[in-house]
């Protein structure tokens, strides 16, 4: 029994994991670009929510239709304003560049918001459905059903469409899209944007299941690299089976090791997946000397 | 165009100043003194993990400042206040008092806010020879170092902080008193103590203890540690909790649909409004916690300290508000007894061997610089925080006991 909630929580928690940390595996994926500030951003989105929500009582999962072109707004912004700026720049360059953006949003988010909690309490966000002796959080529940809506959207975008296709083209075999004509630097700009918008989503769920806090970024971005490391950088499916991977990793490591352990989970996979399987579960290996 | 494409960089250069700035401004004391103003340097964490309550603290700072200058300063001087951002961090807080004594050359010092903060934070003001109150400093590494000069500006360490509670459990009758007890807590240098000690005063008192597990500072999930915790049964949960995990097990025992008979929990619950939006002021009913504070305590100044904050800055003052106001109260103390700022072992042994009254109630100090008094024991009821021991300064004559079943569904 106690075995079985523990999993449930864990898969439940792992859903919503899975669409925080598509974001990242998708802008990795076609610019090597790590964004150290999507957990800034999640934090900006959850923020957003918590103002919708406090002005309109407007439904936190909801709102997501309007946090999504919102944070696909900034995203664009961002990536046309100063990562379009480092494109020919080592990875480092992007890496240290969206570090400081994580900190100036921190600023922002500290400066409109003030250094408080916030949170956004729907009417469910502390109740549960009991299922014989089994209890599913509805906030939880909501969420990974919604990051599961999100991300099947996203997948048939991908797979689906000419935009989608481009984004995989550009990915794959960067010189060979350009060669067929996709103009690459709107295809970056785009999958930036769409990066950045799942944090639209994400930070509606993330509003509801946990008080939020400007500097609540930083543990977000570790356990975001630590899943998608997992998956293999760049591979949505992999972030999705990291998630869940995860999600069930760390609440087990809490109910049968102890909480105190159920974090570095994270950081000890990401460490043992460099050694063992440094692409990954769902990634490829690349040859750089020809992809360079 | 190439002009319009450089806006959004500049933009977001121009936030970056603007956050620097911000976290690093200094607020300037009074004017119309013809002498010297007498400097007080302090690092607080105004931006980073404890942003909350370092920010508190500098309005209580200033509060006190503007209260002394209106009334003719200290020792004849405007106090001015030199209050730097140490971001939260153990490094930034050690070069930022370095730089305070060395090279701003301040009169005197005030503490940081954590003890996470203060124990190294402390020790470069021992190392120069200085007056060091803190206001938030309660964990026992703070005092088993042989300082001379450091004064926890509080009624009670850590250790005791939640005395009253434990005293209070251990008054029930046999037949309603808690058999066995949860502790789950924080791994924090503040919080982990409090749960602790009442830990060891209950266990003493044979209530059994079924859970005790530590969670570090980043766990945002809490879902497992309920399900874990209500498979234990406790009678009692007593949580080292710090504010976000407070709420966060909060809601988890809601969901979870396990509503314990006491439930006492450390930090989270003082924080007024913020904490019950967060779990739902109808869950809030029957939730224990210590405090140091109290807006309805009738000591010297109190008042005039809810009237001057409300005035100022709107609203009751948060806890950290009031002991850093408390901290500079004591430091003011010894600076008046003592007529100088020059030698500062003076001050140190000053308050050694005496009473400070503040609007905490009066504070005195054994030789390790930690406080003798005891913390206020409050409750939730109603949808409003109560005092309610000890009984001279009770706001409101009842305990809830046992706790009624969390409010909201579930």
């Amino acid at each position: 029994m106690k075995l079985a909630q523990t999993v449930l929580l864990g898969l439940l928690t792992g859903g919503v994991y899975a669409l925080l940390a598509s974001g990242l595996t998708l802008v990795f994926g076609v610019m090597r670009i790590i964004n150290v500030a999507q957990g800034a951003l999640l934090i900006l989105a959850a923020l957003f929510t918590f103002e919708i929500w406090r002005r309109t009582g407007l439904d936190p999962l909801l709102a997501i239709v309007v946090t999504t072109p919102l944070m696909f707004g900034v995203g664009w912004l961002l990536y046309r304003g100063l990562l379009a700026r480092v494109r020919a720049a080592p990875e480092a360059m992007t890496v240290l560049l969206t570090f400081a953006l994580a900190i100036a949003i921190e600023g922002f988010m500290g400066l409109i918001w003030r250094n408080v909690f916030r949170s956004v309490t729907p009417s469910y966000f502390a109740s549960s459905f009991h299922v014989g002796g089994l209890f599913l959080p509805k906030g939880l529940a909501a969420g990974c059903l919604t990051a599961v809506v999100v991300l099947g959207l996203l997948y048939l975008v991908l797979t689906r469409t000419w935009t989608g296709r481009a984004i995989r083209a550009s990915a794959e075999n960067l010189q060979g899209a350009q060669l067929v004509g996709v103009r690459v630097v709107d295809v970056a700009a785009l999958t930036f944007a769409i990066g950045v918008a799942t944090t639209g989503a994400g930070g509606s769920i993330l509003s509801i299941l946990q008080p939020v806090f400007p500097a609540s970024h930083y543990v977000w971005i570790s356990k975001l690299l630590g899943i998608i490391v997992l998956g293999g950088m760049g591979s949505l499916p992999g972030a999705v089976i990291g998630a869940l991977l995860l999600g069930v990793a760390e609440n087990v490591t809490s109910a049968y090791v102890s909480p105190r352990w159920s974090l570095v989970v994270f950081y000890v996979v990401i460490m043992v997946v460099l050694l063992v399987r440094p692409q990954g579960i769902a990634g490829s290996r690349l040859r750089e000397d020809v992809a360079a | 165009m190439k002009k319009f494409r450089q806006l959004p960089a500049a933009l977001v250069t121009l936030l970056l100043l603007v956050a620097g700035c911000s976290s690093n401004s200094s607020s300037s004391g009074g004017s119309g003194n013809t002498s010297k103003p007498l400097v007080i340097g302090a690092s607080l964490p105004l931006s980073g993990d404890f942003a909350q309550p370092g920010e508190a603290s500098k309005k209580g700072y200033t509060i006190w400042q503007e209260m002394v200058n209106k009334n003719g300063g200290l020792l004849k001087r405007q106090v001015q206040l030199k209050i730097v951002d140490d971001a939260s961090d153990q490094n930034t807080v050690v070069s930022d008092y370095n730089r305070l004594i060395s090279q701003d050359k301040v009169d005197l010092l005030l503490g940081t806010f954590s003890s996470l903060l203060n124990i190294p934070a402390s020790a470069v003001a021992e190392k120069a020879g200085k007056t060091y109150v803190c206001p938030a400093c309660g964990s026992p590494d703070m005092f088993n170092r042989k300082f001379k000069n450091i004064f926890f500006a509080q009624p009670a360490t850590a250790v005791h902080q939640a005395d009253l509670f434990a005293q209070w459990v251990k008054s029930l009758p046999a037949d309603q008193r808690p058999k066995t007890a949860a502790y789950p807590t924080q791994d924090d240098p503040f919080a982990q103590p409090v749960v602790n000690g009442i830990k060891d005063q209950l266990e003493a008192a044979g209530i059994k203890t079924v859970y005790g597990k530590v969670y570090p500072a980043d766990t945002s999930n809490f879902d497992t540690i309920a399900s874990d915790i209500k498979n234990a049964k406790p009678d009692l949960i007593a949580q080292g909790a710090v504010f976000e995990d407070g709420v966060g097990l909060v809601r988890s025992l809601v969901k979870a649909g396990y509503s314990p008979k006491a439930m006492f929990q450390t930090s989270a619950p003082s924080n007024g409004d913020q904490y019950s939006k967060s779990v739902g002021a109808a869950n809030t009913e029957g939730v224990f916690y210590a405090v140091s504070w109290s807006p309805a305590a009738k000591y010297p100044l109190n008042q005039e300290f809810l009237q001057a904050y409300q005035t100022k800055f709107g609203g009751v003052p948060e806890e950290d508000a009031a002991d850093s106001f408390a901290a500079a109260q004591v430091l003011q103390a010894a600076v008046q007894a003592v007529g100088s700022v020059d030698d500062q072992a003076k001050l140190s042994d000053w308050l050694h061997n005496n009473k400070v009254d503040t609007i905490l109630g009066p504070l005195s100090w054994d030789e390790r610089g930690a406080p003798q008094q005891a913390f206020i024991l409050a409750q939730w009821q109603s949808g409003a925080a109560q005092v309610v021991l000890p009984q001279n300064v009770a706001t409101s004559q009842k305990i809830v006991f046992p706790k009624p079943n969390w409010g909201g569904q579930g």
